[in-house]
């Protein structure tokens, strides 16, 4: 074999060992979506009551809910359904909702999206940035005071879920204090700036990726601290401040950006109670609005772009992670 | 950093707590008044009659809060023991069960973890009728993976270990090694874990009743009585302070208890994480 068909069957084996990962993760993602779709639409059909009922209203005689049925296309069997659906929702079809005045669910979607992207961006920033700093000064001052302090906040932040830390901020800061708005959406809305609108809710979101990644960060320096090149730049007369911010603070940084894709995962859980309790009329609050009116479509879609959001936020870290650590690069090869 | 061995002071706070809130659980509901009937008027405060007040609609919160904790209690065990007898099957399967068995079960297992648990939890239980049962088969679909991995892990750590070998030397059969040799080291571990996972039961139950999709009025539960003092927080705080109070405390007691079973159990692993 010529040395040119060698190197490029290396350069094809380093692609792939690289590549494989990451495929079958989007695999993974692709079929467990399939899957979720598929037992709600399935769920869906073992419910009593079906889109046409709801279409229709109550006082609707049986004759006319068996008329829109066939007009919707729903006597048709299930599974010649689904794959329908799925053929839409590949397009980037959802149809309209079912339940009150038919609206196209792309418009209700193209409105939600923004505000809960623009949320969650703004709390994974928060927590990244404060998670970070807490957790490097936690390992520098290792069993110390602000060492104890920083881990104990951290715990409460991790065990007070947002439905209970919620209220409580609102009821501080709004109703006692007054320098908050005690909801997203207020019937009579002063103009000031919308970041306004959005401390609590984000504050709320951030809090808990906030405490793991405050003790993932301090674990992982801790770890750092402790290793044999840390000694010998010490030794070689390193200032305090260059050894951390330049020597650890790269290394102790790897596991803590895994650790915030996954807590990309939490912030869409969380939005489904942030949103609804402090009314922010984003996708989680679309989401649970139409699981309490019934809305199958609307459900369905919902699911679909949170799930998909999940599995792209998680690829991009795996894609990310092995430009930043060379050993993550090195051992794919 | 490594704990003191032996137990914290956290964690026979957390013991206590758990002991009165079972008998808080078992006796409450049946010793002041009937959870759903009006007994005074609405948004009374703590008297000697109604202890912790009333709510709303002249419920005595006292007997509400009771019998919310029997439904989380219920519920976070009933979840746990599925999730724990699937988590086992799966988890010994994965490693003992013919090929054509365990990889298929691993691969399923592995799916599960790539779409977040509670995301899910809220789409089986929203497009079922809501309520406790609904909840408890959403939350025991979610719940299990982790058990399973859990029990996985550890079987493959025990499977290598001189006294498993030995038995297979001597002729064990499978089944007879796992019941004999494996499981009893695993006891202790799954009841640790299984502490701290009630806890994420019961939070996971409350945010769905917070959001009204879980346990449905008038029948109580924290996660719904937040959501209403929520409302209400204004002209009456006490009806949110209550049950934020109860739900903080018995998670924390959970996870304390939790944290110092597994600390007993393996040592090694006692870290911050």
């Amino acid at each position: 074999m010529s040395d040119v068909a060698l190197t490029q069957n290396r350069s094809r084996a380093k692609f792939w060992s690289f590549a494989r990962p990451i495929l079958l993760r989007l695999l993974y993602g692709l079929v467990s979506l399939l899957f979720i779709s598929l037992i709600t639409f399935v769920a869906d059909e073992i419910a009593p009551g079906d889109a046409a009922t709801a279409r229709a209203g109550e006082k609707a005689s049986l004759a006319q809910v068996e008329k829109l049925r066939e007009e919707m296309g729903l006597n048709r069997p299930w599974p010649i359904r689904y794959v329908e659906f799925l053929g839409n929702a590949s397009r980037l079809e959802f149809g309209e909702t079912t339940v009150g005045v038919p609206t196209p669910i792309n418009k209700l979607l193209a409105e939600s999206l923004p505000i809960s992207m623009k949320i969650a961006v703004m709390a994974i920033c928060l927590a990244a940035f404060f998670g970070i700093l807490f957790g490097t000064i936690a390992a520098i001052r290792e069993n110390k005071l602000a060492d104890r302090g920083i881990l104990s906040f951290s715990t409460l932040g991790v065990t007070i879920p947002n439905y209970v830390l919620l209220p409580i901020l609102v009821y501080v800061f709004a109703l006692q204090l007054d320098v908050l708005p005690t909801s997203y959406e207020l019937p009579n809305r002063q103009v000031a700036p919308e970041i306004f609108y959005l401390i609590i809710p984000v504050v709320v979101l951030a809090l808990r990726p906030m405490a793991t990644l405050t003790r993932l960060m301090r674990a992982s320096m801790v770890d750092t601290l402790k290793q044999e090149f840390v000694r010998l730049s010490v030794a070689k007369g390193t200032p305090p401040f260059r050894l951390y911010a330049v020597h650890c603070f790269r290394n102790a940084l790897i596991p803590v950006l895994t650790a915030i894709g996954t807590s990309f995962g939490y912030l869409l859980t969380g939005s489904f109670v942030v949103e609804t309790a402090y009314l922010v009329k984003g996708i989680g609050f679309l989401a649970i609005d139409a699981i309490t009116k019934k809305d199958t479509p609307l459900i369905l879609a919902t699911t679909l772009v949170t799930g998909f959001l999940f599995i792209v936020v998680n690829l991009l870290v795996d894609l990310v992670l092995p430009m930043v650590d060379p050993r993550i690069r090195e051992s794919q090869v | 950093m490594k704990r003191k061995s032996g137990l914290s002071p956290l964690f026979w706070f957390g013991v206590g707590y758990l002991v009165l809130l079972v008998i808080f659980a078992i006796v409450g509901p049946n010793m002041r008044h009937p959870f759903d009937v009006k007994v005074g008027g609405p948004f009374l405060y703590p008297s000697d009659q109604f202890w912790f007040g009333t709510d709303e609609q002249g419920r005595d919160i006292f007997a509400r809060l009771a019998y919310g904790a029997r439904t989380s209690l219920v519920i976070g065990l009933v979840v746990q023991s599925i999730a724990v007898t699937v988590g086992l099957i799966v988890g010994v399967a994965s490693v003992y069960a013919p090929k054509w068995i365990s990889i298929p079960i691993q691969r399923f297992t592995d799916g599960m973890f790539a779409f977040p648990d509670l995301l899910l939890a809220i789409m089986i239980v929203g497009v079922f009728q809501m309520g406790v049962g609904p909840v408890i088969i959403g939350l025991s679909f979610t719940a299990w993976p982790a058990m399973a991995r859990l029990v996985k892990n550890q079987i493959a750590t025990l499977k290598d270990r001189e006294f498993v070998v030995a038995a297979q030397a001597m002729g064990a059969k499978t089944p007879y090694l796992v019941i004999k040799h494996i499981l009893p080291h695993l006891w202790g571990v799954i009841l640790a874990v299984m502490m701290v996972d009630v806890a994420a039961t019961i939070l996971a139950e409350s945010t769905l009743s917070f959001l009204g999709i879980g346990v449905q009025p008038p029948e109580p539960s924290w996660g719904q009585m937040i959501a209403v003092g929520n409302l209400n927080k204004n002209s009456y705080p006490l009806m949110l302070l209550w049950p934020c109070l109860i739900l903080s405390l018995t998670i924390f007691a959970l996870n304390f208890v939790g944290d110092g079973l597994r600390a007993l159990v393996d040592p090694k692993k006692n870290q911050a994480i």
